[in-house]
């Protein structure tokens, strides 16, 4: 997921290098720019000590402290349980801005310094890219909980995913779009800038005809342009009813928009690019009534999902978890079904029981890790409404 | 330094500029070293010296284009060293640059009408534009012209009016007759001494040094930046050095 | 045919913010011979500025004809503020300076302001983007074609924002005292300070003005497409300032035309090729211009005279 989003930030490398180790079962501190310890003394014989590299900070703050929050709960969940054979789990944490030399380097970091078991991270595929050389090259073991770019997990065979990847999304929406809202006739608008944005709709419109659909017409937009009036008048003339717009929320909420303006009357369909509060302060009403698939849904009846979600809201003062947190949540609790399975703690031992997870009931869904690494699960395909988004439907694969 | 003729000629007794030890450097480059002059009120005072001489440094800084290394100027009795070129102009002070400077974008009443760019009194204002037409009466047949389509002489006739219209007590000219016609200089400097009538005190730059002499009542030679001769303008016509120097003789 | 004419909305649309940026380019530029590359930026602290304001206004019961025009002076007031600051204290020390050390500071403060209004420390918006309230109602102006052609009354208030606007300019330059001032200084401001002239506070005054303008430019962007962020001005600022240059930078009138072209061009070339295309044949289009006529459409060659 979110495989650009580029970090832009050059001065917030004044906070390069903030570090926290953090037990587990202490209280939740809220993840937070200022994160700053003393590095911590190397973890005791009765610890396993776990690596999470993450954007603490930058542009795609929101992101990393999420999958924080969620790799948390699942930790002290499992060290209240027992951890791993009486060992407690201790997780290090290290900010990479959102940029990725900097996870690459907090991943060496991890690696040859605190001497990690398995690293956790990244969300943004291009951050989890620059992680997984590392690991691969040390054979530590990593499980990127949201990254969805393919070429993720083709670094090799140390490099996991608790997600599904992007074909399947295009996949999921085309089957809804084509069997539950019986749409004919679908245009596309892609990010032709997003390697996300094209590869969604390369496989949606390759299924969306399978199934005898109709796609009117494909036109592009670069990242961060504004206007789109152009592209939308000229989709217009095509009648489409509806268009799949595989982008990032904050030109979603823009195009949706405009084609109202436009006197477009088509249903908008997107992605997980889509999920952030701000598609609803960027759309407006104008998004009312889209669908876009996800990986979760806290609307989701599936009890383990449930169980997350109240565990979370415990702990959080009644937040809802998005689905960056879900995504963590299982990471975390996957990597501690495998080092409990695991033969011992050596990184080969740990990768091959990560291999074997199968039927994990997870929060974001009931998965299964495949021989390339990733994990086969549903997509969840969510409505937005009088600006929230709500459970529509679960494809399956 | 030698002075020439000076128990000839008197030169008015009421100092209008005065310049003392004026030192002018661009950079490393020393233009203008320690040189002392002055204005009397009435006067024309004529700047000769070759190419280089020091003689625009020395123009440009009296009117604030430069700021002096060191030295001190006066006017009227106050002390302007160093400043802007724009609070000089109301202290009766103008300057018609090397080159002209004027505004080729502008048309001619647009450049006349900056010359008074300071002045409130629409009258006063309003007759002096008369007087220098009067003077110039060319500029009237070019009057809604882009100044750029003059000729040279029609721009250093434009120039010098400009100049005029702030009504100055002292006019620094900088090579009027530069690249003119003989017949265009001789109108110019002609009415240049009718200016000088008028009570218009002037310090003229000038190569050619002939020109210079005869209008000046009193100059002032420069040489790589310092003042070699001064004395009565006629007087100096007479010296050997200025003739060999400067008058090619 | 509704879609050539929608096409046609688009762009003179798209082209009236470039215009309105252009001005402010080519008004500083016509003083100063300077490209002020940071003046997309300053539009863009405008925007931020009539966002906070709005946003004032919002909690107070919504937008009457006042509090439209209380955002609008608020921002333009501070954009002057920052434009004088700007000028005061990068430019002027400079002004004696090759041209270049000039151009690479306004670059400077151009990557200074939009990076640094990344950060979210104190009053700096932080990263994300948002979302401009709607402060003048969006109501169709015109309908034509069964409905299917819009014309909405933002996008005729922009227009004839960016007209009256080039006609005030125009009529400043060339009509009024200071315009007459602003010319001469623009050709050589050490003779302007010799005909009494007080060159700095005409090229001040120029700033402000035309940081103003950026100001009112970025309100007007953020009311057609709503979102505002700290890089917004970038992206605006190229493309008002190869409008200028097509138009003839410097010349205020050819500002308005080059950019309602390069809006037209664009939106055309999108529509009806690929958006890929976009920047290549605008570029294009620039070059275009500066080889047949290199002063721009409506430069003037100046008889230069030395």
């Amino acid at each position: 997921m979110r495989s650009l989003l580029p970090a832009l930030l050059a001065a917030a490398s004044l906070l390069a290098g903030c570090e926290k180790k953090q037990p587990a079962q202490a209280p939740a501190a809220p993840a937070t720019p200022e994160l700053k310890a003393p590095a911590a003394p190397p973890p005791a014989s009765d610890v396993i000590l776990l690596g999470e590299v993450g954007s603490l900070t930058g542009a795609e703050a929101t992101f990393g402290q999420s999958t924080h929050e969620g790799i948390q709960l699942a930790l002290e969940q499992a060290n209240a349980a027992g951890g791993v054979n009486g060992k407690k789990l201790e997780v290090r944490v290290y900010d990479d801005q959102g940029k990725p030399e900097e996870a690459a380097n907090a991943a060496v970091r991890l690696i040859n310094q605190d001497k990690v078991k398995l690293i956790l991270g990244e969300v943004a595929s291009t951050n989890s890219l620059a992680m997984a050389d590392k690991a691969q090259a040390a054979k530590v073991p990593m499980v990127s909980p949201s990254s969805t770019n393919e070429a993720v997990t083709q670094k090799g065979d140390y490099i996991f995913r608790v997600c599904f990847i992007d074909p399947f999304q295009g996949y999921a929406m085309a089957k809804f779009a084509r069997e539950t809202l019986k749409l004919q006739n679908v245009a596309v608008l892609q990010d032709n800038k997003s390697a996300y944005s094209t590869g969604l709709t390369g496989v949606f419109q390759l299924r969306f005809a399978e199934m005898g659909g109709k796609v009117a017409g494909v036109e592009s937009y670069s990242k961060g342009d504004t206007d789109f009036r152009a592209q939308l008048t000229a989709l217009k003339k095509a009648k489409p009813d509806g268009i799949y717009i595989p982008g990032y929320y904050t030109d979603v909420g823009l195009i949706a928009r405009q084609a109202q303006e436009l006197g477009l009357k088509a249903v908008l369909l997107g992605g997980d690019g889509w999920e952030s509060e701000k598609l609803f302060e960027l759309g407006g009403s104008a998004v009312d009534g889209s669908y876009y698939t996800n990986h979760y849904s806290p609307d989701s009846p599936n009890p383990a999902t449930q169980a997350f979600i109240s565990a979370y809201k415990a702990k959080h003062n009644g937040k809802v978890p998005d689905s960056l947190a879900a995504l963590a949540y299982d990471a975390a609790n996957v990597a501690v079904a495998a080092l409990r399975k695991s033969k011992s703690l050596e990184g080969p031992d740990i990768r091959d029981a990560l291999a074997q997870t199968k039927d994990f009931d997870g929060a974001a869904g009931k998965l299964t890790l495949d021989e390339k690494r990733n994990a086969t699960k549903p997509a969840v395909v969510l409505k937005v409404e009088n600006g929230k988004a709500v459970f529509a439907a679960s494809v399956s694969p | 330094m030698s002075g020439v003729g000076s128990a000839g000629s008197e030169r008015p007794a009421e100092l209008l500029l005065e310049c003392q030890g004026l030192h002018v450097a661009y950079g490393a480059i020393q233009a203008v070293r320690g040189v002392s002059l002055s204005v009397r009120k009435g006067e024309v005072v004529a700047l000769i010296g070759r190419n280089g001489a020091g003689k625009t440094s020395l123009l440009r800084a009296v009117s604030g284009m430069l700021r002096p290394a060191d030295g001190r100027i006066t006017l009227e009795g106050k002390d302007i060293t160093g400043m802007p070129s724009h609070l000089l102009v109301a202290r009766g002070m103008a300057h018609a640059p090397e080159g002209r400077g004027i505004f080729p974008n502008l048309t001619v009443e647009e450049n006349l009408g900056l010359g008074a760019w300071l002045r409130t009194d629409a009258d006063g204002v309003a007759a002096d534009e008369a007087w220098v037409l009067s003077l110039f009466p060319r500029l009237k047949e070019r009057w809604a012209a882009a100044a750029g389509t003059l000729s040279g002489g029609e721009q250093q006739m434009l120039a010098i009016s400009r100049a005029l219209m702030s009504r100055p007590r002292l006019l620094l000219l900088d090579e009027p007759s530069l690249g003119l016609a003989p017949q265009v200089i001789q109108l110019i400097f002609r009415i240049l001494a009718d200016v000088n009538g008028k009570g218009v005190s002037i310090l003229l730059v000038e190569q050619n040094a002939h020109l210079a002499l005869n209008l000046a009542g009193h100059a002032y030679v420069l040489e790589t930046g310092e003042v070699a001769m001064e004395g009565a303008g006629k007087a100096l016509l007479q010296s050997e050095d200025v003739r060999r120097a400067y008058l090619g003789e | 045919m509704s879609d050539f004419l929608q096409h046609v909305i688009n762009g003179l649309s798209a082209g009236t913010i470039y215009a309105l940026v252009a001005l402010g380019y080519t008004m500083v530029y016509g003083v100063l011979k300077l490209i002020n590359f940071a003046h997309g930026d300053v539009m863009m602290m405008g925007t931020y500025v009539g966002y906070a304001s709005a946003l004032q206004f919002k909690q107070r019961g919504g937008f009457g004809m006042a509090s439209v025009l209380a955002i609008f002076f608020l921002s333009m007031a501070a954009c002057a503020a920052v434009g004088w600051l700007i000028e005061r204290f990068a430019y002027r020390p400079l002004r004696e300076k090759p041209k270049l050390t000039a151009l690479i500071t306004a670059i400077g403060i151009s990557f200074a302001v939009s990076y640094g209004f990344q950060m979210d420390w104190g009053f700096l918006p932080g990263p994300n983007p948002r979302a401009f309230p709607e402060v003048i109602r969006r109501q169709p102006w015109l309908t034509l074609l069964d409905g299917e052609v819009t014309l909405w009354n933002w996008q005729v208030i922009s227009f004839a924002v960016a007209l009256g606007l080039m006609a005030g300019l125009q009529y400043l330059v060339f009509r009024t005292r200071f315009g007459r001032a602003m010319r001469a200084v623009s050709h050589d401001h050490r003779t302007a300070a010799l005909l009494g002239i007080h060159t700095d506070r005409v090229i001040a005054v120029t700033f402000m003005l035309g940081s103003a303008l950026a100001a009112g430019a970025g309100i007007l962007f953020a009311i057609k497409d709503v979102k505002i962020e700290p890089l917004m001005g970038t992206q605006q600022g190229l493309k008002a300032f190869v409008a200028a240059v097509i138009g003839g930078i410097g010349n205020v009138p050819g500002a308005v035309v080059g950019a309602v072209l390069l809006g037209l061009v664009e939106e055309f070339v999108v529509g009806y090729t690929a958006s890929s295309w976009r920047d290549a044949v605008a570029f294009g289009f620039l070059i275009l211009v500066l080889l047949l006529r290199p002063e721009g459409l409506f430069g003037r060659v100046t008889a230069e005279k030395v």
